[in-house]
């Protein structure tokens, strides 16, 4: 059963046409002239209980956009969309009860006091039992090193102390649903560490959906088996991470460490065969690319041991990283003339 | 009723966060009480010049003037947070009015008082004391009550306004000078009768905008001068009811429009 089911959904940001002037206000009150941004454009996917997806794309590809129609904030210009059963913008207080929200961009808490009362106001308004609420200040204290700067005003806190402090939040009235956007933001390696470890418990544990977006490709392949790739507003790409990999970057590389035959290294036409070009090269390290489905990996070592002598070989798999760095760069070419 | 916990909690903590900073807190209430001093003051002069104004003595204006700015202070105290309406619609601060389960309006009003504005409080109060002796208003029990919802009422039908016109932030985005318009159109007309008007006027400041609602109306049947107002006096008499009508149309309105609400880029 899905507990999230998005239909074509569209978002449309009108942008008036801004007048300057003492009158200014008036007068874009009273000229309807707009540009339209189409920031989503029809996206559908279901997301099951329990999954943790990453949510993708390059910067402006409006995944903040569709988070902000889960959370109810924004209105879709046209679609569907139901969160566990309700229609998040029609019965906003009631999705508010049911999930958790984390802009990394942007702190929920309040900011002139002490993290400490953010998290006993967030208590009350979640309606949280207070023996409950006693064991998640504990629990959550503990998990996410919050003990140091309970009781200091939010505004003192920083970038990651903050962002530990809103995840506290979000989950101190353990919603069954949680929205993440760029919750690893800024955090230096360990401050991520920590908060994958807490994402990743939190799902297990719980049973918590997790949408989660992220420039960090490291936070996808340690914590989703699932992601949802967009660009323009469009799904590019909705399944698990390893057959994006299969899909947008089908080959793999044999790295190759040569011997030296009489001090002369073998030139790169040397790996001249179908299906293989050499993607880099370090003096005597070389990096063969190849489609497995052209050459298989047998047969290239084969070959290459054949042709040369060889001290070692490894074959390893296109990283995440390489991966999204090959279709943003493609994108990009595509969109210049 | 959990709700109200949760709003007097709220509300509590809007406090706690203002007393942060106490330097600006006490300006701000001292600001308050100067400003009023001023505002009563000028009225002041000029009655002091005309001793009457449109039929109405010094008593009764001082009274008329009580009123008004009690129902002002009643409005201002919870609803300051209206005023960044337009910074927090364009800066995408509503957001968080939005992924809270309480309803916005009321995160709206817990989310800051203005405490310089209880200057207007006192000052209106006490005014309003020492008049009401000075015009020999006869308070019976029915009176007393009386001017008790139409202060609430009063303090309504100035925040429908002011909503109204904030439920425009969402669509347009800065309204900032259009509600600046409405409360400066408020401390300059409402703290006179009304009837020194053109009749044009009067239609307008009855029917279009609530104004004579809030402390003409009521001040005319406090005083017993419900023979010289160009509406029946039962329409006078439901003052604080049409307070409450506006507010709820007001309150609606504003509710619908946020879903025009577009946050912000980032
Ligand atoms: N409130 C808004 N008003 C106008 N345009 C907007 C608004 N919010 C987003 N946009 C536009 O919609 C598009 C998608 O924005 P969105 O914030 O969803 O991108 P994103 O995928 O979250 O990007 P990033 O990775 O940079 O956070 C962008 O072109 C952006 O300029
Ligand atoms: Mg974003």
């Amino acid at each position: 059963m899905p507990i999230i089911t998005a239909d074509n959904l569209v978002k449309e940001f009108r942008l008036p046409k801004r007048y300057g002037g003492p009158l200014g206000g008036l007068r874009t009150l009273f000229t309807p002239a707009y540009t339209v941004k189409r920031a989503v454009d029809g996206v559908s996917f279901t997301v099951d209980e329990g999954e943790l997806v990453g949510y993708l794309g390059p910067n402006g590809a409006g995944k903040s956009t569709t988070i902000k129609m889960l959370t109810g904030i924004l209105v879709p210009t046209s679609g569907m969309l139901e969160v566990a059963g309700l229609v998040p913008w029609e019965r906003r207080e009631e999705n508010a009860l049911r999930i958790g929200v984390v802009f990394g961009q942007r702190s929920q808490l309040w900011w002139d006091l002490p993290l400490i009362d953010s998290l006993r106001l967030v208590g009350k308004l979640y309606r949280v039992p207070a023996e409950r609420y006693r064991r998640n200040l504990d629990r959550f204290t503990e998990l996410l090193g919050l003990g140091a700067f309970l009781q200091t005003p939010v505004r003192q806190l920083s970038l990651g102390q903050r962002m530990r402090g809103d995840l506290a939040a979000a989950m101190l009235y353990e919603p069954p649903l949680l929205y993440l956007d760029e919750p690893t933001v800024g955090l230096d390696v360990l401050a991520k560490e920590r908060m994958r470890s807490f994402i990743a418990e939190v799902n297990r544990e719980h049973g918590t959906t997790i949408i989660l977006t992220t420039h960090d490709l490291a936070d996808v392949e340690k914590l989703c088996r699932r992601i949802i790739f967009i660009d323009q507003g469009k799904v590019l790409y909705d399944g698990p991470v390893q057959r994006l990999k299969e899909q947008f970057a089908p080959w793999r590389e044999l790295v190759v460490q040569l011997v030296p035959d009489g001090g002369e290294l073998p030139p790169d036409e040397l790996f001249d065969l179908p299906g293989v070009e050499v993607a880099r090269r370090e003096g005597a390290k070389v990096w063969l690319r190849f489609d497995p489905k052209l050459i298989p990996a047998p047969r290239l070592i084969a070959q290459v041991t054949a042709r040369c002598p060889v001290s070692d070989l490894a074959i390893v798999e296109p990283e995440l990283a390489g991966v999204v760095r090959g279709i943003y760069a493609e994108r990009e070419a595509a969109l210049t003339p | 009723m959990a709700t109200a916990g949760i709003c007097w909690d709220l509300a509590k903590a809007a406090l706690r966060a203002q007393m942060e900073y106490r330097a600006n807190f006490l300006v701000g209430i001292l600001a308050g009480v100067v400003w009023q001093v001023t505002g009563f003051f000028t009225i002041w002069v000029i009655l002091s010049r005309f001793h009457s104004i449109g039929g109405w003595t010094l008593g009764e204006i001082a009274f008329l003037y009580g009123l008004r700015l009690t129902a002002h202070g009643l409005w201002v105290v919870p609803f300051a947070r209206l005023i960044d309406m337009d910074y927090m619609v364009r800066e995408g601060e509503f957001d968080r009015f939005l992924i809270r389960p309480l309803n916005p309006m009321l995160q709206i009003i817990t989310s800051r008082l203005r405490i310089a504005a209880l200057g207007d409080l006192v000052g209106g109060v006490v005014l309003l004391s020492a008049a009401s002796a000075k015009a020999g208003v006869d308070w019976s029990p029915v009176a007393l009550v009386y001017l008790i919802l139409v202060l609430i009422g009063g303090a309504l039908a100035e925040a429908a306004l002011q909503i109204g016109c904030a439920a425009l932030s969402f669509r347009f985005l800065d309204t900032g000078g259009l509600r600046f318009l409405i409360d400066d159109a408020f401390n300059k007309f409402g703290g006179y009768p009304l009837k020194i008007f053109s009749g044009g006027m009067q239609f307008f400041l009855t029917w279009i905008v609530p104004m004579a609602f809030v402390a003409y109306l009521p001040a005319a049947v406090l005083l017993g001068r419900t023979g010289e107002l160009r509406v029946s006096p039962v329409v006078a008499y439901l003052a604080p009811l049409v307070g409450l009508i506006w507010f709820v149309a007001a309150w609606r309105i504003w509710s619908w429009q946020s879903r025009n609400y577009q946050s912000s880029g980032h």
